[in-house]
């Protein structure tokens, strides 16, 4: 057994001491390196500046006076020909980006916004889409904070992994610097900065983490919370803590950038700090209303773009809907009325292509593609319609687009504490995202927007904003990081949109049955650890736990599979063959099991010598896979500094199998369901809700108990991932909440009551 | 001391409460219900009326204050019907779940309900109208002539409605949407209150006769010369002695507000409504005895008798 742990982590040690290794080495290199060229003194050492541009000219920061400077001293730094941060001269594609820079919006105030940040400590920016202010902004912020001749950092929060990698990119591009280096990146579990960083793209989760060490947040002279006008979860909850640390850190500055006009409520929010807003480039857009209400919202939508592209001049369509399923048939249906329309010479051609979260990479990227000419010189116009779920209202901007057709529908994903459902149900939108959406249509030129409900409607039924994420969630992650920041009276948290009283109770009760809050509502031990796991409060216990049942190696794994998005591969057109492919990996014990299958095959030398194609061949998503794999190295580097043991049961051990369930156990004994009856169905423990196996799962042979990681109301109740499990571990692991006088009277109880009946006259006959 | 403790004190013994067991007989009635269970799995639509049910009752009921999670709250001075945070107007309860499952446009659902409501008022004032007109005596048998005659047209209406649930269902069980389920599956309390009279005057009739089956079954059944033991199942049924009686509807012998309520209503207001609600779900127009395509009922001249003369 020994001797497997040892194989088993050999790879990763490896890995670890690489960049470890690699890691020491940046750090000696780039501080000899920079000192040198920071300082006067030592720039000859550089060979390059001391070529191209007299030894002090790379000071051109150096009658800068922090908090103090002008866009007109700004402006000659700017233009070089040294850069000020890297001491190095400027390249040509620098100067051409930042001609193109300064014709954007938010340029031409660039005073007015120095003026008012100086002045203020905290200040709201309002900038509408296509302003430059995500790009900007932390730059202007830059050249008057000097963050760098203080050992500080200017941090940019961003709602999205993405974003913050690709804005990072963008501006190290802009400033001319090396990604990693003077400009960064730090999402969860991929930390892209350096010592000499001093501009830093992050997620807003991982400025979250950030303070759970550090509360006063003693790294970063300037904080700017970018699109605030999202209200993501941790964007709410630093809001709420910022607001704290400004009072303590007079000389920490806070910027609120948001993409709406509705900043007022930001504003109150922070004690009325001034506000400054820059316009957007966008033009009018035109907005239609139906005369009635639709009977049928998707058949309007079609009729809507077929009209529009017989009849409507030269411009793109975006229709909004709400899934995939329902994007795809509409697409189809869409291609061939136009097929129709275009051979009755009635309008030009038309392409059409879906967009939605789970479509791999490379389709998404088809959405950019030109629109098709007309079929001859001068005939009807070509033109390309999008089908998208609202992944196109905010997160992707597609230029071309002039007319949207919005039905007003989008799915919202909404926890609800009473029967612990995550529901993911078709409901209208809200005013602002409404006229988000028609935004869209304005980017390039005047366009159109038509909207499938009368004005009335929209004034009548639809609420101002969409509700902020904190409202839509399970808070138990969020109690824990709060507990850990510090927090201790979370019912007076000044939050900008307190959630619901029993939103927290429920998180509370969850977080103290999983042993990480004594009763008095104190963080425990095993809860100030379970706060270093980024992680579900469920599923760090879980991990935490699994030295117990000698099978943390596995459980590692799994909980890394479980972080990553879908690693199953169904393509609408080769169904029956993934399925058929996903059958080699099942395990008639339930899904969880099928995971870990998949992922050891995926290690195995012969998947690994060309990954990439062992996945596509099995249908599974490399990407996840990969990413599952780096999950795993990160969370294990957690593991090792809070010393929870690595070990596994070896594999041809009887026990392999039962044991890693038992461990899953250890988390899950909260989220269990009882088969009632014969059929597909089961009972969820405690809220007695009637649910479903979802169809994805392998579950071999009927299972009277399954433990599941997700509760989710769509069309139906379904439990998804889930694996069998012996009632007796329920009451053996996790015998508090399994109390049976909590439990309501009914076929549960009474099945449980008899297993533990069983299990007591065992152990008394064992006494005996 | 250590000798001490190795005897046994029994006079310190303790009983254990004995483990609860199941006896022989609460064993049986749970083995019988399993069968039975077994024997008529649940429909599909059933299932799903019961998951719905159990998920509309969860949702609407909030997280008890004896929850831990209350407690630990309390100790920061939270009380009952408290709100979170600083701000006046925060949440107090949890965003409501609402389940979707047609594919009608945003504000087309308040407009049916709006038009109905407008009706609904419509129909309540003419009733009254008429109740406050019957003063003379000749207004009165005029009243009452309209009455009997609304009550044959009220009777007709309900015959319609139940039919077009028939074909209703029999269209779903065609399309593969439900198991194929006779009207007479429906338990009473789940027809809608308009004809809810007619089905239960029907089946308190239905349950007469079957009764008085029974009675003569059990007759017949003691006569010696017919008590044949070799009668297998096709001999009984064949010989009209089923022995199996039919489960009879429980809830005809139930009290049923909600239909008293209704029948309490003046005939023409009664009428007035099943009229309405044939045209609202069917598009079906009494007067005109013929079903519409659509919503917009293209050629039917209006709700009220008088508009078909």
């Amino acid at each position: 057994m020994a001797e497997r742990r040892k194989d088993f982590d050999a790879d990763a040690d490896a890995d670890y001491d690489n960049s470890n290794r690699s890691a020491k080495r940046v750090k000696m290199d780039s501080n000899g390196y920079s000192n040198a060229t920071k300082n006067p003194y030592l720039a000859h050492w550089d060979d390059e500046s001391t070529k191209s541009a007299p030894a002090n000219s790379s000071d051109v920061l150096y009658d800068f006076e922090r908090h103090a400077t002008t866009a007109k001293q700004a402006a000659v730094a700017e233009d070089g020909p040294i850069n000020p941060f890297t001491g190095k001269t400027l390249s040509s594609n620098y100067m051409k980006i930042l001609r193109k820079r300064r014709d954007l919006p938010v340029h031409k105030q660039r005073d007015e916004f120095l003026s008012l940040y100086q002045k203020s400590q905290i200040l709201v920016f309002v900038g509408e889409t296509g302003s430059g202010k995500t790009t900007q902004i932390p730059q202007f912020v830059c050249y008057d904070d000097l963050p760098h001749q203080n050992g500080k950092i200017v941090a940019c929060t961003q709602p999205r992994r993405v974003a913050a990698m690709s804005v990072a990119q963008r501006v190290a591009e802009e400033m001319d610097v090396e990604l990693g280096e003077h400009v960064g990146y730090s999402i969860r579990f991929e930390d892209k900065t350096g010592p000499d960083t001093m501009l830093k793209y992050m997620t807003d989760g991982m400025l979250l983490r950030e303070a759970m060490h550090d509360n006063n947040l003693t790294r970063y002279s300037t904080i700017i919370l970018d699109e605030a006008h999202e209200r993501t979860l941790a964007t709410d909850i630093l809001m709420a803590l910022l607001k704290g640390v400004v009072q303590r850190r007079k000389d920490l500055k806070l910027i609120i950038m948001s993409a709406t006009l509705d900043a007022t409520k930001f504003q109150s929010y922070f004690h009325s700090a001034p506000l400054l807003a820059v316009p957007g480039r966008t033009h009018t857009v035109e907005i239609f209303y139906t005369p009635s209400p639709e009977r049928d919202y998707v058949e309007a939508a079609l009729r809507t773009v077929l009209q529009i592209h017989s009849t409507e001049g030269e411009g793109d369509i975006l229709l909004f809907l709400t899934g995939e399923e329902e994007i795809e048939d509409a697409c189809r249906k869409i291609d061939m009325e136009a097929q129709d329309q275009l051979q009755d010479g009635l309008a030009g051609p038309l392409k059409v292509y879906p967009l939605y979260g789970t479509l791999p990479p490379a389709q998404q990227q088809k959405i950019f593609s030109a629109a098709p000419p007309p079929l001859k010189p001068g005939g009807r116009p070509g033109r390309k319609c999008i089908v998208s779920t609202n992944i196109a209202e905010t997160s992707l901007t597609i230029d071309g687009i002039v007319y949207v057709v919005d039905p007003g529908f989008s799915k919202q994903k909404v926890y609800n504490p009473r029967i612990r459902v995550e529901s993911l149900l078709v409901s209208p939108i809200s005013k602002a995202s409404a006229q988000q959406r028609a935004g869209r249509a304005g980017r390039t030129r005047p366009g159109k927007c038509f909207r499938l409900y009368t004005e009335d409607a929209f004034k009548k039924e639809l609420i101002e904003q969409t509700y902020p994420e904190i409202l839509r969630s399970n808070l138990g992650s969020t109690v824990l990081e709060l507990k850990k920041l510090g927090v201790e009276d979370l019912v007076h948290f000044d939050l900008m949109d307190p959630p619901a009283p029993e939103t927290l109770m429920r998180a509370l009760e969850e977080l103290n049955f999983l042993a990480c809050l004594d009763d008095e509502g104190d963080l425990t031990h095993l809860g100030r650890m379970a706060a270093e796991f980024p992680l579900d409060p469920a599923l760090a216990v879980m991990l935490i736990a699994s030295p117990e049942f000698y099978c943390s190696n596995e459980m590692l794994s799994l909980t890394a599979l479980l972080s990553v998005p879908q690693v199953f591969v169904r393509p609408a057109n080769n169904r029956q063959r993934a399925d058929e492919m996903k059958g080699l990996f099942a395990h008639s014990d339930g899904d969880h099991l099928t995971l870990l299958n998949v992922y050891h095959a995926f290690k195995q030398p012969t998947a690994q010598e060309n990954p990439k194609q062992w996945c596509h061949d099995h249908f599974l998503s490399y990407r996840a896979l990969q990413q599952a794999d780096n999950v795993r190295l990160q969370l294990k580097r957690i593991m090792e500094r809070t010393e929870i043991e690595l070990m596994s049961t070896p594999f041809e051990d009887k026990k392999y199998y039962e044991n890693i369930r038992r461990a899953l156990v250890a988390g899950f004994f909260m989220q269990v369901a009882m088969r009632s009856g014969t059929g597909k169905n089961y009972l969820t423990i405690k809220d007695d809700q009637t649910v479903l196996l979802h169809p994805s799962t392998v579950l071999g042979q009927d299972s009277e108990w399954v433990v599941y990681n997700e509760f989710v109301l769509t069309n139906k109740q379904y439990i998804r991932t889930v694996t069998a499990v012996k009632p007796e571990w329920l009451l053996d692991i996790a015998p508090g909440y399994y109390d049976l006088d909590t439990f309501k009277k009914g076929d549960i109880k009474s099945t449980l009551q008899r297993v533990l009946n069983k299990m007591n006259r065992n152990a008394a006959g064992k006494k005996k | 001391m250590a000798a001490d403790d190795e005897e046994e004190d029994y006079m310190a013994m303790v009983f254990e409460d004995a483990p609860k067991q199941e006896t022989s007989l609460q064993r049986r009635a749970r083995t019988e219900r399993e069968i039975q269970s077994r024997a008529h799995p649940k429909s599909k639509a059933e299932l799903e009326q019961e998951a719905e049910a159990a998920r509309e009752a969860g949702l609407s009921t909030a997280i008890d204050t004896s929850s831990k999670g209350f407690k630990m709250m309390a100790k920061f001075g939270f009380k009952d019907g408290d709100t979170l945070g600083k701000s006046k107007d925060a949440r107090r309860e949890p965003i409501r779940v609402q389940v979707k499952d047609d594919r009608s446009g945003i504000g087309l659902e308040s407009q049916k309900k709006r038009k109905f409501r407008e009706r609904m008022e419509k129909a309540a004032q003419e009733a009254k109208r008429t109740k406050v007109e019957e003063g003379d005596y000749r207004d009165r048998v005029r009243q009452e002539y309209k009455d009997k005659q609304d009550e044959r047209e009220f009777r007709n209406a309900q015959k319609t409605a139940e039919r077009l649930q028939e074909q209703q269902l029999e269209q779903a069980a065609a399309d593969g949407k439900g198991r194929v389920k006779g009207l007479a599956d429906i338990p009473l309390k789940q027809i809608n209150v308009l004809w809810r009279g007619l089905v239960r005057h029907r089946r308190e009739k239905e349950r007469k006769q079957e009764e008085a089956r029974v009675r003569q079954n059990r007759l017949a059944s003691r006569l010696p010369m017919l008590g044949d033991d070799e009668e297998d199942a096709d001999d009984k049924m064949a010989l009209g002695r089923d022995t199996t009686v039919t489960v009879i509807d429980d809830d005809l012998d139930d009290d049923d507000p909600d239909l008293e309520a209704f029948e309490e209503l003046p005939i023409a207001e009664r009428l007035q409504k099943i009229v309405l609600h044939l045209q609202e779900t069917q598009y079906y127009c009494y007067w005109c005895k013929q079903q519409y395509p659509d919503a917009a009922m293209e050629g039917c001249p209006g709700i009220t008798e008088e508009e078909h003369d």
